[in-house]
């Protein structure tokens, strides 16, 4: 009931600024207003990136929320940290942690050295094996997007479209790390980081938080006439390292999250209006569809060119530019993905707003495909 | 002179793979010394992978035991000669003299060395700075071939006035303080580099006897049904795997550990390639330019250096295209 969101990209504030901006936006956004009084539990996503407040952070949420004493957890699931967030605190409040309950993610990431930034970066995979072989995730998701081109064929134009999409839906976002149009010329020539991904097929290092604030729905209209549901969850994991896997172009750890909030909230993938997809490499927005249940394997990129997938096609994906656009910091992804459904269910999401929006899916994944969860969220 | 692999030259430790020294069509007598508690040589026999019947094969336990080695090797004549020495304890000093070149006669002394002493250390221009690393190569007389071990890159024409007595100092891929500023690399503390080092040299995993699963790395557990008490070592080979995904990492996609690779030598390619029995391991490709290789191709692996951390170096297996068949893979 309600949802705050500060810009993403390179901030001036520091993770307790971000932070406290996030909360004091989603009690603004309440409709009939909140007490801070009423939350009776808060999770706090965050990797702690760079260092900051590696251990017990969860205090500093309570202070700049102006929830000390309230019982804060912090949940580190690398980048499906805001995902594990949400469920976290969807388990409290059935346990009767409420009436309120609070998530908040936030990363800090642009304050650090270039080294130690891409040291931190590759914290969440497998260290001793991939990583130390040369990879960050850019290496782990080019060598998935080798193996997608030689099971299904060259996506590269799928990727670019991607690319280009979510810049484009970037654009609209007055949140978004970037806020221009990136043409299909420009994403084909630039630098390769990862072969066959480029720059443009990254998703950048940004600063940012966001943050929710969950009731049970028979108090929901205690705070607004328009409240957002949440109509099913699931997670999964999978092995910490690729080579683990026997298959590499799927992610069991979104299947089974799919698989378990499709069932759990009664819906059909044609329920579905638009999606929020964990788009940190193009190549993970082409496996987020499959794995979804939304293409069948191998098909995504002919579904992305034919245009379904755009803004204002008939299936949306990351009309928020995405992590691709809008910028990945790392904790507050997951709670962020939350926040845009918000806003776009109770058609507040201005020029980026999707057309009948009515069924919205969450998708948030944590390293390679390590940790993933599904939230399927509807309104009305 | 013969360029050699930057990455083969300072694999000073771990001469895990069959060394051959010799005329092929004649291979002569070799003498192997070995040095250092680090890599357990004596206890994985070692010293039997690397030298071959006829071979006089000596282990030396001591920096002084190496220096005596060195000497006579310097006094002596009789055949060529390799000698790897690793680990060799703090301000241990060696000697080395790479010896004449002639027909007949091919010689190898390499050597790693790690002291604060400049002096009579003789192999070649030492770094200079604490804790030098230094190596020499020396090739001469026919051919050498030391399969898995160093990678000639064109054919050594002889030797030349200007023939430095460093180790391609023109081409050096690191700088003096790579080992020690690396210090926001992940982290893998020496325990378990030491702990995994079977599955990473020999790529030894276990099979089970309870369920018949394989697990690569070994981890003492079984990964198909949990079982602890049945599993039975097995080395996979280490040549014939096949590339299942492949990338290039260019400049900025690298962790920090490679920054030195990268700025100094380019891009480099990483594979995730299948070993027997369906174990998948990922690693670098070396010996061949970005690119070279594609998913399906086969490979084999070589033993090179890795990546530095905590003042060292550390070693593992790289990826290299598989020969064609018309080449030699290795004597006997």
């Amino acid at each position: 009931m309600g949802a705050g969101h500060t810009r993403f990209g390179v901030r001036e504030e520091g993770p307790r600024a971000l932070l406290r901006n996030a909360v004091d936006a989603a009690f603004s956004s309440v409709d009939r207003g909140a007490s801070r009084r009423d939350v009776g539990e808060a999770f706090l996503a965050t990797l702690g990136f760079g260092g900051h407040q590696i251990g017990n952070s969860s205090a500093a949420l309570a202070e700049e929320a102006g929830l000390v004493g309230v019982p804060v957890t912090r949940v580190e699931n690398a980048c499906a940290s805001g995902g594990f967030a949400l469920r976290s605190a969807a388990g409290a409040l059935s346990a009767g942690a409420g009436p309120l309950v609070l998530v908040a993610g936030v990363e800090k990431m642009t304050d650090v050295t270039n080294a130690r930034r891409r040291y931190w970066l590759g914290v969440s995979g497998d260290t001793e094996w991939e990583r130390l072989a040369g990879l960050t995730f850019a290496g782990v998701y080019g060598l998935i997007a080798s193996r997608y081109f030689a099971e299904h064929g060259d996506a590269s134009e799928a990727l670019v479209e991607i690319a280009h999409k979510n810049h484009e839906n970037g654009a609209l976002n007055p949140n978004a790390h970037f806020q221009k149009v990136v043409t299909r010329e420009e994403v084909r020539a630039a630098p390769r980081v990862a072969r066959p991904l480029g720059l443009y097929d990254c998703c950048p290092v940004s600063d940012g938080a966001a943050a929710l604030l969950l009731t049970s729905p028979e108090l929901a209209h205690r705070y607004t006439d328009t409240p957002v549901y949440l109509d099913g969850m699931g997670a999964g994991t999978d092995y910490l390292a690729v080579q683990e896997r026997k298959d590499l172009t799927r992610f069991h750890a979104t299947e089974r999250a799919a698989h378990e909030a499709f069932r759990s909230a009664g819906w059909n993938r044609s329920d579905v209006s638009f999606l929020e997809v964990h788009d940190c490499f193009t190549i993970a927005e082409l496996l987020a569809l499959e794995d979804l249940g939304f293409a069948a394997p191998g098909e995504a990129p002919a579904l992305t060119l034919s245009g379904a997938t755009r803004r204002t096609g008939p299936l949306p994906v990351n009309p928020d530019g995405g992590l691709k656009a809008k910028g990945h910091p790392i904790g507050a992804t997951g709670v962020s993905q939350a926040y845009e459904i918000f806003v776009q269910l109770r058609g507040q999401a201005g020029a980026r707003q999707v057309a009948h929006a009515g069924h919205a899916l969450a998708h948030n994944v944590g390293g390679a495909g390590a940790t993933a969860t599904v939230s399927l969220f509807s309104v009305g | 002179m013969a360029a050699v692999d930057e990455d083969a030259f300072t694999l000073g430790a771990t001469a895990v793979e069959r060394v051959w020294v010799g005329r092929p069509e004649e291979p002569g007598k070799v003498h192997v010394h070995l040095l250092g508690e680090f890599p357990p040589m004596a206890d994985w026999g070692f010293p039997a992978l690397l030298g071959r019947e006829g071979d006089v094969v000596r282990h030396a336990d001591t920096a002084e035991e190496l220096q005596e080695a060195l000497r006579s090797l310097e006094e002596g004549d009789d055949g060529p000669a390799l000698v790897v020495a690793s680990e060799l304890p703090e301000r241990a000093v060696g000697r080395a003299r790479p010896r004449a070149a002639g027909p007949g006669a091919a010689s190898v002394a390499y050597l790693l060395e790690r002291t604060e002493e400049a002096s009579p250390l003789d192999i070649g221009k030492p770094a200079s700075g604490r804790r030098a690393v230094a190596s020499t190569l020396r090739l001469g007389g026919p051919r050498i071939e030391l399969p898995r071990f160093v990678t000639l890159v064109g054919d050594w024409d002889g030797p030349t006035a200007a023939e430095p007595t460093a180790p391609n100092t023109a081409g050096r891929p690191w700088k003096e303080s790579t080992l020690s500023a690396v210090s926001e690399g992940a982290y893998v503390p020496r325990a378990r580099y030491l702990e995994n080092l079977p599955s990473r040299w020999r790529f030894l995993s276990e099979t089970c006897r309870g369920c018949g699963g394989t697990t690569f790395p070994a981890r003492g557990i079984c990964r198909r049904c949990g079982r602890s008490d049945a599993l039975t070592s097995l080395a996979l080979p280490l040549d014939g795997g096949r590339v299942v995904a492949i990338t290039t990492v260019g400049k900025g996609g690298q962790p920090t550990e490679f920054d030195y690779q990268v700025e100094s030598l380019g891009p480099y390619d990483v594979a995730l390639v299948e070993l027997a029995r369906g174990m998948r391991v990922t690693l670098q490709v070396t010996d061949c330019p970005p690119g070279t290789l594609k998913v399906g191709d086969r490979v084999n692996t070589m033993l090179r250096r890795l990546y530095p951390m905590e003042g060292e170096w550390r070693y593992g297996r790289k990826a290299v295209p598989a020969p064609s068949s018309t080449l030699r893979r290795s004597p006997g």
